[in-house]
């Protein structure tokens, strides 16, 4: 026995007969095909710039992605180009999927100077999971999410970033670090 | 004699190279990309030789190498003949159904009457549906002898739904019969000459009817319960791959062409033009001879027949790509108490007028 679920759905006898909702739903998405089907041909023919269909033809064309987008974690890297992390262990400790991993340095004392930075700092993008919570847990500034999301590998070791490979510019990373101050009200206080 | 043969052994190569060579591998095409353009995307169109993509033409021919290449693979369990057998069933079916249907009129050349039909049977209607509703055996056999429960509940709905649609399927039929006095798939295209005789005018109510009755026979979206993805994983040909997988595939595409070219000849004039008769066009083309003229006008309508089933199929594209699935006691229902009173009432009111008319 076929089990009846009572949607409370009222259909007016138009409605009923079914023909004349079809056509019209037909007529619908015809006039996306025709409509896109010729709008085609001035694009082909170079006379317009905008295509009608918003698909992009992924590694040739590529958008802007927004600037909260969580791609890949990066360290910042100063203008002397020392970086900015100064290996308190933060991140790793917030990190959900343990995939930091730090072996600080320190300078023995003299001014002036850098006193702390990180001797060996791995991130296992194989492990990560993008949440963001190592740049909202970092209080130095040091790491932050990039727009950066093609970092797939044939082989998984290659996916073990150093620090030399995780240094970005700071100069680069303007825009995301605005935004995270405004976001997380850091420096702010 | 000789000649004789020679002609009907073009005219079955050119069928074949129609059907399986040219639609059959366009339509898989089409149907990907038809799609994508009435959702507002781009489409298939990544397969490049040398670098050049011929807005995906060439997935054709990347599915085809797919289809040979893939492992033929046989489930444990499952009935090896009978599995290896049941797609040549589906497929063989909708390619023999060509053998009665004209792809345009008669012509004379060089002196040789040329009908452009295979042959030209008495009986051509009945035998379109006889042989249509063999490949039903294919699909059940396919079902049944995969070992698998989804195969065999899709198989089942196959059956069901075939018998109760061919129901409706048959009775339309008899309509269109009643107008035209033949069952000649020739006599009935001849007499569609005249733009106010086509079926679609003689017959409306039939024409939807039997439109939606081949959907449902040709199992596709909004009737596409025996293989709906998501309650049977694929129905009755989950357990296929490679080869066999494509000629169930192919099946599927070629009984389109079918559907669209018995829909054209039945209700859309065959292989005439409005108000064009073909004694109009042999006129104006007077000039080339005898021969010359009858060739030319044998290409135009031969053209125009084709048009005519491609707009069909492109109708039956859009049809699959707006409407979702009916549920299966919605099909039911719909078959047995909304399609076969309807056209049991078609019947009728065609009988009516026949008579008052006369
Ligand atoms: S994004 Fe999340 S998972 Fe990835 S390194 Fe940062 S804290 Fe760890
Ligand atoms: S990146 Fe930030 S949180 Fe992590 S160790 Fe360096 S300073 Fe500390």
């Amino acid at each position: 026995m076929a089990y009846y679920v009572n949607r409370n759905i009222k259909m007016t006898w138009w409605e009923k007969i079914y023909l004349p909702e079809i056509i019209k739903g037909m007529i619908i998405t015809s006039r996306h095909f025709f409509s896109n089907l010729f709008g085609f041909i001035p694009f082909f023919l170079g006379t317009q710039k905008e295509r009608k269909i918003m698909t992009v033809y992924y590694p040739e064309e590529q958008v802007q992605y927004p600037i909260a987008y969580r791609g890949r974690p990066v360290l910042a890297q100063n203008e002397d180009g020392h970086p900015a992390c100064v290996a308190c262990g933060l991140c790793e400790i917030a990190c959900p999927a343990y995939c930091i991993h730090i072996e600080p340095g320190e300078n023995s004392g003299k001014q002036n100077q850098y006193e702390r930075w990180p001797d060996v700092f791995n991130i296992d993008y194989a492990i990560c999971i993008f949440c963001g919570n190592c740049e909202e847990a970092c209080p130095e500034e040091a790491i932050f999410m990039s727009d950066d999301c093609e970092i797939s590998m044939l082989d998984r070791k290659k996916m073990l970033y150093t620090k030399e490979q995780l240094l970005t510019p700071v100069a680069d990373l303007q825009k995301r670090i605005e935004f995270t101050r405004n976001m997380y009200a850091k420096w702010n206080y | 004699m000789w000649v004789d043969l020679a002609i009907t052994l073009v005219k079955i190569l050119f069928i074949i190279g129609v059907t399986v060579g040219f639609f059959a591998p366009i339509l898989t095409w089409v149907e990907r990309k038809q799609s994508a353009i009435m959702q507002d995307r781009i489409g298939a169109n990544r397969a490049d030789i040398l670098g050049f993509t011929a807005i995906g033409l060439f997935h054709c021919i990347a599915d085809a190498l797919k289809m040979f290449t893939k492992e033929d693979f046989i489930p444990e369990g499952a009935n090896k003949i009978l599995h290896t057998l049941s797609p040549i069933i589906a497929v063989v079916p909708a390619i023999l159904t060509f053998a009665v249907v004209p792809f345009g009129g008669q012509y004379t050349i060089f002196d040789n009457e040329v009908n452009l039909v295979i042959s030209d049977l008495d009986v051509g209607l009945l035998f379109v549906f006889a042989i249509a509703s063999l490949a039903t055996y294919g699909y059940v056999i396919a079902g049944w002898s995969s070992n698998n429960n989804w195969s065999l509940l899709g198989s089942m709905r196959t059956a069901s739904q075939m018998i109760s649609y061919e129901v409706t399927m048959g009775l339309t039929i008899v309509g269109v019969l009643m107008v035209y006095g033949s069952m000649k798939l020739t006599t009935i295209g001849a007499i569609q000459e005249d733009f106010f005789k086509w079926g679609l005018f003689l017959q409306p109510l039939g024409f939807f009817m039997f439109l939606a009755a081949s959907i449902a026979e040709n199992k596709r979206i909004p009737f596409d319960n025996p293989e709906a993805e998501s309650e049977i994983v694929a129905g009755y040909f989950t357990e296929y791959s490679g080869l066999k997988f494509g000629m169930f595939f192919m099946s599927e595409f070629i009984e389109m062409v079918t559907i669209g070219a018995i829909m054209t000849i039945l209700f859309f004039g065959a292989w005439h033009i409005p108000f064009l008769t073909t004694t109009t066009l042999l006129g104006w083309f007077d000039f080339l001879g005898t021969t010359g003229s009858n060739i030319l006008v044998m290409l135009i309508q031969v053209g125009v027949f084709f048009s005519k089933v491609v707009f069909f199929i492109w109708l039956q594209m859009t049809i699959r790509w707006t409407l979702p699935r009916f549920r299966y006691d919605q099909i039911m229902k719909l078959g047995w108490k909304i399609l076969l009173p309807l056209s049991l009432v078609n019947i009728l009111v065609t009988g009516i007028v026949i008579l008052v008319l006369n």
